[in-house]
């Protein structure tokens, strides 16, 4: 009995210690190809500053939207303007968190499928959505998002009183858990490109998804509910962590929001994997 | 000496839809398409030694590059077993992926905008090079390949031979033991092509790694390799020295010649077979030991405009083993 | 004429190479407006409303705002830039075709195959909320839909074209059309109907052009205008300005591509 709880206690500890080992190395990895991937932005400096000016008026024009539309109602399903204003911030960062990792390698995914160059990743002793990923880290697509973003929650933020010790990391959390469900959406919506077509307008789907979870989760009712939450979870993106920063978090919901990042990235994941499978298997 | 690539009845079909013409075939297909099939590998066997340099060599979709994709784990065969230095290649192990690589020749693995000396730092990353190996390695290819001017240079801005050169530096600083080539001279001038080869060859002959190339010039096997496998509709229907290939197939090359006016036709034949004729036009296939005697000889002995010497065709050499 | 009707045709069955992009592109945008009516739902259920819309009233105008999107706007653009940045405009120099009219060709044919999606796309979102949607009394009224639908895909188009003509003197004109183009949706009435704007911001749509494209016929086929006649004169005002422009702008386009060179 003894000699077993060693050896399994010696077994979690080595699992332990390669957990570790690999979270070096990705992390490792990650700041190498941030560094390229910046370089390569300084390239097209020119770029940056347009990007960055167009993502401000676009979120200007969804503010401005929001405005016209509390010119004539008080609350939005519950939601006040000052709250309201979380919602559309929170998106902009989530949204640039994702391009910090993963976003824009899904949208050169359908160029690397086909000029043959997605074998690149597939003979590299990494992980191919890492190396994705990894390969198109980008600082700017949403840098004047993200800003706004930032202004937005703070203007927000400020104009309430639900301040509280634990709101800003619960909230940093909760922002995690957004971008697992965004993460694991987009596995699932890529994987397509294995299987049928290789086409990158898959991802006007993920564009739809993250522009229309800027309105609060709770505007949805019955069988919108459930399609809005564990389908499509636009009800969560900005919804789940506004709702910490606005004092509206219940533990229902907390617990929905979090079981359901779990089992978007672990679902994602897994379909992945099986769809780089058939890849190899299918395709010339 | 230890086997290193280990093919065994190794198969591979891909299915496709049928594309029907028109308007109405396009709007059928909207709710019922014909599935299709293409045989690529109908079962090939070799064995490759450690260190052997081996030509892999047949036309434009003979199955030359689905092989290469099955070794390296990119495609999944349809049946039968392949083992590259103790590993399944398709099972994508880690453990593998670090000890081959795979360069092909039209593919850019390099970062485009960024110098290639950027990527290989990447590439010390990703495959975990120790540093005081890496900067071995670096200067070792460095000098072979002759790229210290290179590689601080923007990929883009390289041509097509020097990125290749890079693309090879890069594929191989974690020191591969095996190395599959795919077409690494296509699109190439030939000089380039030429320094590729001898580049290839240098470092197979220095580090004693196995090399697999794919290619349909006869040139690249030829100049490189003592053994070739031609591989023709998914079928090996050659596999042995590549002397041997040459003098039984390939014996000959082709003499094209424009006249600036009219000739004795009879006085060509004894350079070579006649096989074209069309007025001032003429296409021999001359003997290939004498090629250099006979053409000077033409050229003194006939109004000669133009003239230049090609080698055989890879088609020419398949059809020629299936007739025998 | 003949050449055009053949081009018409190739067109369609060129589009139907890309139907999975259409059908992607429609589905995403069906979500978009599906969320918008739950949105408005959840407002209407907690007793406020806006401004004299009925909920139905507002249903029905996202729901023809998704269908008038797809069929009126045109976003030839793209290609039209594509085709002069990459040269291949010198191919039409050399032919015996009219570069607007081939593009006003193209664009037809093309929104004809999106509007048999988008219809389908619509009548699928309406069964769902079939209680909400309006329907017009008279046959009148559909009749001047139609007619302002017909109108709006030459404006639209007709502006675009405009757009794409900016390549010849512009080389970053793509990032300038996309900020283009969401002013035009904006002021269209794409995400909300015009008459909710504050009064001064109303007062800029009422202005420029851009209603005639959504807002104008959304609002004709609630049955907010009763004689839309005298609008229909104005669009076509704005339809023969543009159509000049469009022509001095191609003109001068040429010339300024002959000159440069590509």
């Amino acid at each position: 009995m003894e000699l077993f709880t060693k050896s399994s206690a010696v077994r979690t500890f080595y699992e332990g210690v390669n957990i570790l080992k690999t979270i070096r190395r990705y992390t490792g990895l990650y700041k190498a190809f941030l560094f390229q991937n910046l370089k390569e932005d300084m390239i097209y400096r020119s770029n940056f500053i347009t990007l960055v000016v167009m993502d401000i008026a676009f979120v200007s024009i969804s503010v401005v939207l929001f405005k016209i539309i509390f010119g004539h109602v008080n609350s939005i399903a519950g939601w006040t303007f000052h709250q309201s204003v979380i919602l559309i911030g929170t998106v902009g960062i989530v949204r640039e968190m994702a391009y910090l990792t993963f976003r824009r390698g899904f949208l050169e995914l359908g160029n690397h499928i086909r000029t043959g160059t997605f074998d690149t990743f597939m003979v590299r002793p990494i992980l191919p959505n890492i190396h994705l990923a990894f390969r198109h880290i980008s600082l700017s697509e949403s840098l004047g998002e993200c800003i706004m973003g930032v202004i937005l929650v703070v203007y927000g933020f400020m104009h309430l009183n639900t301040w509280s010790l634990l709101s800003i990391p619960l909230y940093v959390l909760f922002l995690i858990n957004s971008l697992m469900v965004y993460y694991g959406f987009s596995l699932l919506i890529n994987s397509i490109v294995f299987w049928v077509i290789k086409s990158q307008e898959l991802n006007t789907i993920v564009y739809f998804f993250m522009e229309t979870s800027r309105y609060p989760g709770d505007i949805f009712r019955g069988v919108g509910k459930i399609l809005f939450t564990f389908i499509i979870p636009i009800g969560i993106i900005a919804t789940a962590p506004a709702s910490i920063l606005t004092g509206r978090m219940g533990w229902k919901f907390a617990a929905i929001s979090i079981i359901v990042g779990v089992s978007f990235l672990s679902t994602g994941l897994y379909v992945w994997k099986k769809s780089i499978e058939h890849y190899s298997s299918a395709s010339g | 000496m230890p086997i290193s690539i280990q093919v065994k009845n190794l198969r591979k079909t891909f299915d496709y839809f049928k594309k029907e013409p028109g308007l109405a075939g396009s709007f059928k297909s909207l709710f019922w398409r014909e599935k299709l099939y293409n045989e690529a590998l109908k079962g090939i066997s070799f064995e490759i030694q450690e260190g052997e340099l081996v030509g892999f060599l047949g036309p434009n979709g003979a199955g030359k590059t689905t092989t290469l994709k099955i070794l390296s784990g990119i495609l999944y065969p349809t049946g039968g077993e392949a083992v590259v230095i103790g590993h399944v290649p398709w099972k994508r192990e880690p453990a593998y992926q670090k000890q081959f690589a795979i360069v092909m020749g039209q593919k850019n693995q390099l970062w485009w905008d960024l110098p290639a000396q950027e990527s290989f730092t990447l590439n010390k990353e990703i495959y975990e090079i120790d540093t005081r190996v890496y900067k071995n390695n670096l200067d070792e290819l460095i000098e072979l390949f002759d790229i210290k001017e290179l590689i601080d240079v923007p990929v883009r801005k390289l041509s097509m031979g020097q990125r290749m050169k890079c693309e090879l530096a890069a594929a191989l600083l974690h020191s591969p033991k095996v190395l599959f080539l795919d077409e690494p001279t296509i699109g190439l001038d030939i000089i380039s092509q030429e320094k590729i080869r001898k580049y290839i060859e240098g470092y197979n002959r220095l580090k004693k790694t196995t090399v697999l190339l794919t290619s349909h010039y006869m040139r690249d096997v030829e100049r490189l390799c003592k053994r070739v496998i031609v591989i023709n509709n998914g079928v090996i229907i050659y596999d042995g020295l590549v002397e041997d290939l040459m003098n039984r197939y390939a014996d000959y090359k082709t003499i094209r010649l424009r006249f600036s006016r009219e000739y004795n036709e009879n006085g060509l034949e004894k350079y070579g077979n006649v096989v074209e004729r069309d007025g001032l036009n003429v296409v021999i296939k001359a003997s290939k030991e004498d090629i250099a005697k006979h053409t000077a000889k033409i050229l003194s002995e006939f109004p000669v405009e133009d003239l230049s010497v090609e080698d055989v065709e890879i088609e020419d050499v398949i059809s020629k083993i299936f007739t025998g | 004429m003949k050449k055009y009707i053949t081009l018409f045709h190739i067109n369609w069955q060129n589009s139907l190479q890309y139907r999975f992009s259409l059908v992607i592109y429609i589905g995403g945008y069906s979500l978009y407006i599906g969320v918008l009516l739950y949105l408005w739902s959840a407002i209407y259920h907690e007793g406020q409303s806006v401004g004299n819309y009925t909920l139905q009233q507002l249903t029905t105008y996202y729901l023809l705002q998704l269908m008038i999107n797809s069929i009126i706007f045109s976003y030839i653009s793209w290609d039209v830039i594509d085709n002069i940045k990459n040269g291949l405009f010198s191919n039409f120099l050399t032919k015996p075709l009219d570069y607007y009219l081939y593009w006003f060709t193209i664009n037809l044919s093309g929104k004809m195959l999106e509007a048999l999606f988008v219809i389908i796309a619509a009548g699928g979102i309406s069964f769902f909320v079939s209680d909400y949607i309006f329907f017009p009394e008279h046959l009148i009224t559909l009749i001047y839909f139609i007619i302002a639908v017909g109108l709006g895909i030459v404006l639209a188009f007709e502006m675009d074209f405009c757009i794409g003509m900016i390549t010849f003197w512009l080389t970053q004109v793509r990032t300038f059309k996309y900020m283009l183009q969401t002013l035009i949706l904006f002021f269209a009435g794409a995400m909300l109907p015009l008459d909710l704007f504050p009064a001064y911001l109303a007062k800029i749509a009422e202005i420029l052009p851009f209603r005639y494209l959504i807002f104008f016929p959304a609002s004709i086929y609630l049955g907010k205008i009763d004689n839309p006649w005298l609008s229909f004169l104005l669009l076509i005002f704005w339809i023969i300005i543009f159509y000049v422009i469009s022509r001095i702008l191609l003109a001068r386009g040429i010339k300024r591509y002959e000159a440069v060179g590509a």
